[in-house]
């Protein structure tokens, strides 16, 4: 996969900082006064109990939402501003947690959308692709799918497929638009232990060739064996920061977990 | 070809034209129920160049569609502002306002017609359909097709893939705009005369209704739609009003039994899959 | 002169603003863009007209025309909403214009195309007010059409029927939650809806003493820009529309003249979806969330 290598140098910018993020829904503040950045070529998880914030904060970054207030950079590049469709191609790309892919379409044809970025010119828009066997852009969604085990649902019909590829191809799509960062939203729900093994070392594989992961999951053990280090959402603020041994001793930490699901 | 199957053939080259016409923004998830009036456009534009202008059909044919496209581009930024029942009424309210434009529009001879110089022949009127049907094959091989589907079924989603949603949903509708002057610039050479009376609301709803039964799911359902539409009741000897009865019975019922029109992707896949293993 | 039109023009409005009702109930509440009510507008004058020519007195005519449209409307709900769930949103708008061609070509069959006249039932009885000309008919119409709507109104928000329909408009599954029985609501509004539509035909073959199997397409259409324009799904929001096209309606026709009525009417409508798309009282649309 063609997915520009980002050179990893710990004095680069990092590959997400977020300052100061404000964004209220109807008067309920739904992210407070949030600041923090992910690393290049590591992964991070962003945890937190239902409703703190995680898939609000994945929102903002990609622009479904404008912020209140507060500032959104990947790569250097400020994008708090900029329409949510220029901000794939500054290198962040993201799953979703309730999978949103095209169901009446291919899975090959929802990947052939996720790699838009690197074909967007108004010659690739109008090559007949589908009439030119083995065209690169299918070959290389096929090589993409059976990096993830997948190859054999290429032609299916998204809608009939069971949750967990869904879920699964949700994620490819993701990393085909070339991006050095991925925020993955709860990317182990509803999968089987063997499925969420496989899901882990496609994101080892993701990491190892120098992408950036912002993760939200809820298996603590999943997190611990991806990220090193995690970010605390509770009520739209960040309560805790650091690696997860150390987090999760945190009082703060376990009060937020406390009569919630404490999955872990 | 005996007169009478000319003239049968004719009218469904014109039902195929108009029924591409529909099937493209309706492929992007816009309902136009319009059409009728981008056909006037490029049928008067078209006209108004080979009468006035002296231009030869060749031209002005050509114009008629690039005016309908223009009118298509003009129109579709602010109306694609909306959505589902919002703009399947916009383009309606659309439809009627062109009719009833061209209907006062003493130039072009208001509500008593207008005659047209030129005359395409029936040879060159199949040769058109025939191009638009390979066309819009050619055209459904290629991303732009596949993004028409991708902005119908899940807009947000498509943008953040970095589709510019905008302009797929504006192409959409104004190449559909084109291709309907297309086919009323061709009607309006073929019969030698065209009146605003028309190209009304019914005239939309029908191709709308064709299209539809053929199902939107592949580029072949709009041509099933067409030809069913055309060419059973003629096998039927229907009159005109049981011609019209029977086939919204028909729908009616079809779309209560078959919601996803006639020829559908996965009918498609299924034939696939039966020749491959055929082959094999 | 000028406020005889503006008479004249509510006057037309009051049928304008009946079928936008009965198109802002489904709207409002079951979010079906019924396009076969026309054809039941449609229905109301024309059998009215056929059941008269039968022999029937005018109060059963009018009674067999409202039950045979109602009828009709149960059949829709069957055939073109009820398959609303699953396929494409376009479905059920295309099956309910397949039973306005339907309707129409039936009728047609019947009582042949051209435009027929309907009785008069107060003959040619007008009030004179300081110089102004009202049939008695249509004072009659316009009063059932008001006190109708208002009614309605008082009904959605004051009783306990009311309010289970306002809560499926809200929220369907509030409603599940709830316990409304849904099922059991749809139909009946397919009924309300349908008595509206068809009414408004029967007043308008009663005011204008013309019925023709078309009839329904003109008046059904422009009630619908009628029903955008005030807002979707308000029932103030229709009467207000209704009215309001009646008198561009009248009023254009009498200053510019007959042909520009569609220009007038579907521009305006034109210009309120681009504009304001949720009309002048309406609501704008929720946003999806992700
Ligand atoms: N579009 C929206 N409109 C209103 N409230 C929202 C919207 N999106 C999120 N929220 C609210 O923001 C809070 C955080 O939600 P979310 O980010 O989905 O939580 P998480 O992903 O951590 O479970 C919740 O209270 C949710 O109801
Ligand atoms: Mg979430």
């Amino acid at each position: 996969m063609s997915a520009p290598a980002p050179t990893a140098t710990p004095a680069a910018a990092p590959a997400l900082a977020i300052s100061g993020l404000q964004k209220s829904f109807a008067g309920v503040r739904a992210i407070r006064d949030l600041s923090f950045s992910v690393p290049k070529g590591r992964a991070t998880a962003l945890i937190g109990p239902n409703g703190a914030g995680k898939t609000t904060v994945f929102n903002l970054v990609s622009g479904v939402y404008g912020v209140d207030s507060g500032s959104i950079h990947v790569n250097g590049v400020d994008v708090t501003h900029l329409p949510s469709r220029r901000r794939i191609r500054t290198g962040v790309a993201r799953s979703f947690q309730n999978i949103r892919l095209m169901s009446h379409l291919s899975v090959l044809e929802n990947l052939l959308v996720g790699q838009h970025v690197r074909a967007s010119s108004l010659a690739a828009l109008l090559t007949p692709y589908r009439l030119i066997p083995n065209h690169r852009w299918k070959r290389e969604a096929r090589a993409a799918l059976a990096e993830s085990g997948l190859e054999q649902y290429a032609e299916e019909t998204v809608g009939a497929l069971p949750y967990g590829v869904r879920k699964r191809i949700d994620l490819v799509r993701a990393t085909l638009a070339g991006a050095s960062v991925l925020m993955l939203d709860e990317p182990a729900a509803g999968l089987n232990p063997s499925e969420t093994n496989a899901l882990r070392d496609h994101l080892k594989a993701l990491i190892a060739r120098g992408l950036t992961l912002l993760v939200v999951e809820h298996d603590m053990h999943f997190v611990d064996s991806i990220c090193e280090n995690v970010v605390v959402l509770n009520f739209g603020e960040k309560i805790a920061e650091g690696p997860l041994s150390v987090v999760w001793r945190d009082p703060k930490v376990r009060e937020a977990y406390i009569g919630t699901d404490e999955e872990a | 070809m005996s007169g009478y199957l000319t003239g049968v053939l004719v009218v469904l080259a014109f039902n195929v034209m108009a029924a591409y016409a529909v099937y493209l923004p309706l492929a992007a998830g816009q309902l136009n129920l319009g059409i009728a009036g981008f056909m006037a456009i490029g049928a008067y534009a078209a006209a108004y160049l080979t009468n006035e202008l002296g231009w030869s059909m060749w031209a002005a044919v050509p114009m008629g569609s690039a005016a309908a496209g223009l009118v298509g581009i003009l129109i579709g930024i602010p109306v694609l502002r909306t959505h589902g029942i919002y703009l399947a009424l916009a383009t309606f309210a659309l439809g009627q306002v062109i009719a009833a434009v061209f209907l006062n529009l003493d130039v072009v001879g208001a509500a008593a017609g207008y005659p047209v110089t030129d005359y395409a022949a029936p040879g060159v009127v199949f040769a058109c359909a025939i191009g638009v049907v390979l066309l819009m094959a050619l055209i459904s091989r290629t991303r732009f097709a596949l993004y028409l589907t991708a902005v119908k079924s899940d807009a947000t989603v498509a943008d953040l893939m970095g589709i510019s949603v905008r302009g797929i949903q504006v192409a959409a509708f104004a190449l559909g705009a084109a291709l309907a002057g297309f086919g009323g610039a061709m009607y309006a050479h073929h019969y030698s005369f065209i009146e605003a009376q028309h190209f009304n609301v019914l005239l939309s709803v029908f191709t709308v209704l064709y299209v539809l039964f053929g199902g939107v799911q592949t580029v072949w359902g709009p041509l099933v739609g067409a030809a069913f539409f055309t060419l059973v009741p003629e096998l039927l000897r229907a009159s005109d009003q049981w011609r019209y009865a029977l086939f919204a019975l028909f729908i009616i019922i079809f779309m209560a039994l078959r919601p996803q029109g006639l020829v559908t992707a996965s009918l498609f896949r299924l034939f696939r899959r039966r020749s491959k293993g055929a082959s094999a | 002169m000028l406020s005889q039109q503006i008479i004249n023009g509510l006057m037309l409005g009051a049928i304008y603003m009946l079928v936008a009702v009965a198109f802002t109930l489904a709207i409002g509440v079951l979010n079906f863009l019924n396009f076969s009510l026309p054809g039941l507008f449609m229905l109301g004058g024309m059998l009215a007209f056929g059941f008269l020519k039968l022999g029937w007195p005018f109060f059963l005519a009018a009674g067999g025309a409202l039950f045979v449209a109602a009828l009709v409307s149960l059949l829709v709900e069957r055939l073109a909403y009820r398959r609303m769930r699953e396929g494409d949103a376009e479905v059920p708008l295309v099956s309910s214009l397949g039973f306005l061609v339907l309707l129409e070509n039936l009728v047609l069959i019947r009582y042949g195309s051209d435009q027929q006249a309907f009785p008069a039932l107060f003959a040619d009885m007008n009030v004179r007010v300081g110089g102004l000309v009202i049939g008695i008919a249509q004072m009659v119409s316009l009063a059932i059409s008001l006190g109708l709507v208002a009614w309605l109104s008082w009904f959605l928000r004051a009783t306990n029927a009311g309010r289970r329909i306002r809560t499926v408009a809200e929220n369907r599954e509030t409603a599940l939650l709830m316990g409304i029985n849904i099922e059991r609501l749809v139909p009946q509004l397919f009924v309300g809806s349908a008595l509206l539509a068809a009414l408004a035909g029967l007043l308008f073959a009663v005011n204008y003493q013309q019925v023709s199997p078309f009839m329904g397409e003109g008046i059904g259409f422009k009630a619908v820009a009628a029903m955008i324009i005030g807002g979707m799904g308000s029932i103030w929001g229709a009467v207000i529309g209704g009215l309001l096209i009646g008198l561009a309606e009248v009023l254009s026709i009498s200053l510019i003249g007959a042909d520009v009525v569609n220009i007038t009417v579907y521009g305006l409508l034109l210009v309120i979806l681009i504009v304001r798309p949720q009309g002048l009282i309406g609501r704008p649309p929720a946003r999806e969330k992700l």
